[in-house]
């Protein structure tokens, strides 16, 4: 068993706690942080493509296990993003500090788009209202700032080469 | 490769969700909700005073002006004191001549709210109690000022409620001086509710008040308070008016509610994980 797979679970147990009991109540415009969207980006970012969609797949699981949406609509969109992360990030010629933060403001567009475009081709039509650009511009803001803090946890959650535990190198 | 396999993982999932014939589903999100909740009521305690402490920088203003205006309340309400006895008396009439029952007749379960929204989209809330007390789907879910929601799912423990503002809620109303049938449909955190099918000749009045109107198959049972208009407005060459309700319970605050259980007819007796496309409601109110 590799050491990712031992490391990986308790970060996600507490990604799910922050997730459902913290960020909901840290609300900017009425909008929490979609603290497993982002841990789905800093997966593709930190171990590349095959490995964010799995991250991403697991996270959108948990996720959906907490939404009224059709179960298995997060896990399809943030497998998507993990891994459309990932080959963008192993596109990277060169490595630095506000590529990360760009990419999971991007990145969290896109997830909160597709998420609602998905919903409403499996029926949710409730999700379609201008505050999808609320939600998406506020999100891409949170998950930004959160993203340095987030690759790094994933980088030691989920890389092969763990690097120096979660101290910045 | 990886993520065709998840992709189709995840297609199926959906799809086994939406025929709504697979248990293994509902044993999920049931089994992931009830396993977590000590933990996540552990965590909610913790982190409790991060949220206020936030909620107070990011609001201050709001507070300052919810102060002010909470201070006037009380010196008006004083005024009315002596009124409120007469008024309640006046709205227990008013709702027997009406035909609707008293909700006061129904049994409940009092509840403590124990999560906000998860979602940026859905307009919920967690409550403490589940199947082991007596909660189903579909049951209405009152505070002391009136209607919260509904139940939309629950396991053992926990049940999340779907509130009026939800987008996807839906509440046959009868507007109570008008006596006029409408839907009120949930328009999102925050925001009034949108009165649906109230034709123009219909004289609605600022303030009046709505009442679920309980006809045959709906959720909710008859004479619970759900708002007051607002406003009524009418566009040239339109068939309906657009009415906005204000919701008469305090939906961003709410501590303890309390589950009415009762349950239509109709309702299947499984749980259900999704939030129903067609609102229940809109079957029984007559097109304009």
């Amino acid at each position: 068993m590799n050491d990712w797979t031992l490391r990986l679970p308790p970060v996600l147990l507490a990604a799910v706690l922050v997730h459902t009991a913290l960020a909901p109540n840290l609300r900017v415009f009425g909008v929490s942080a979609d603290v497993l969207l982002l841990l789905s980006i800093a997966a593709g970012v930190a171990a590349g493509p095959e490995r964010g969609a799995a991250v991403g797949f697991t996270c959108g699981v948990l996720a959906d296990c907490f939404l009224l949406t059709p179960f298995g609509l997060s896990a399809l969109v943030f497998a998507v993003v993990g891994y459309g992360v990932g080959v963008f990030q192993t596109g990277v010629l060169h490595s630095s500090w506000w590529i990360p933060a760009i990419t999971a403001a991007v990145a969290s567009a896109v997830g909160v788009v597709g998420y609602v475009l998905l919903g409403i081709v499996v029926g949710q039509d409730q999700l379609f209202s201008l505050r999808v650009v609320e939600v998406a511009g506020v999100l891409s803001v949170f998950h930004a700032l959160l993203a340095p803090p987030a690759v790094r946890l994933m980088r030691w959650a989920v890389a092969d080469t763990a690097p120096s535990g979660l101290l910045p190198r | 490769m990886t993520l065709v396999f998840l992709v189709l993982l995840s297609i199926t999932l959906i799809t086994l969700d939406f025929r709504g014939d697979s248990g293994v589903i509902d044993t999920i999100r049931d089994g992931a909700t009830d396993a977590l909740a000590p933990v996540r009521d552990l965590a909610s305690d913790i982190f409790s005073p991060v949220g206020d402490a936030f909620s107070g920088i990011t609001g201050y203003g709001d507070v300052r002006a919810e102060n002010a205006r909470l201070r006037a309340r009380i010196d008006e309400l004083e005024g009315q004191a002596l009124q409120g006895e007469a008024s309640r008396r006046e709205l227990a009439e008013a709702l027997r001549l009406l035909g609707v029952s008293f909700i006061g007749d129904i049994p409940s379960v009092a509840a403590r709210v124990v999560g906000a929204p998860v979602s940026n989209f859905a307009q919920t809330i967690e409550l403490d109690v589940g199947l082991e007390d007596g909660v189903d789907v579909d049951m209405a879910v009152i505070s002391g000022d009136g209607l919260v929601g509904r139940i939309v799912q629950v396991s053992s423990r926990r049940a999340i409620v779907q509130l009026i503002t939800d987008p996807g809620s839906s509440v046959g109303v009868r507007l109570t001086r008008s006596d006029e049938l409408a839907i009120a449909e949930g328009e999102g955190a925050n925001r009034l509710l949108s009165v649906g099918f109230v034709e123009i000749g219909v004289e609605v009045r600022t303030r009046e008040l709505a009442v679920t109107s309980g006809l045959n198959d709906s959720v909710f049972p008859a004479g619970i308070p759900v708002g007051r208009v607002t406003e009524a407005t009418s566009q040239p060459g339109e068939l309906q008016q657009d009415v906005s309700l204000a919701p008469l319970a305090d939906l961003t605050r709410l501590r303890f509610v309390k589950v009415l259980l009762h349950q239509p007819e109709r309702v299947r007796a499984t749980t259900t994980s999704t939030i129903p496309v067609e609102p229940p409601e809109g079957e029984e109110v007559p097109a304009p």
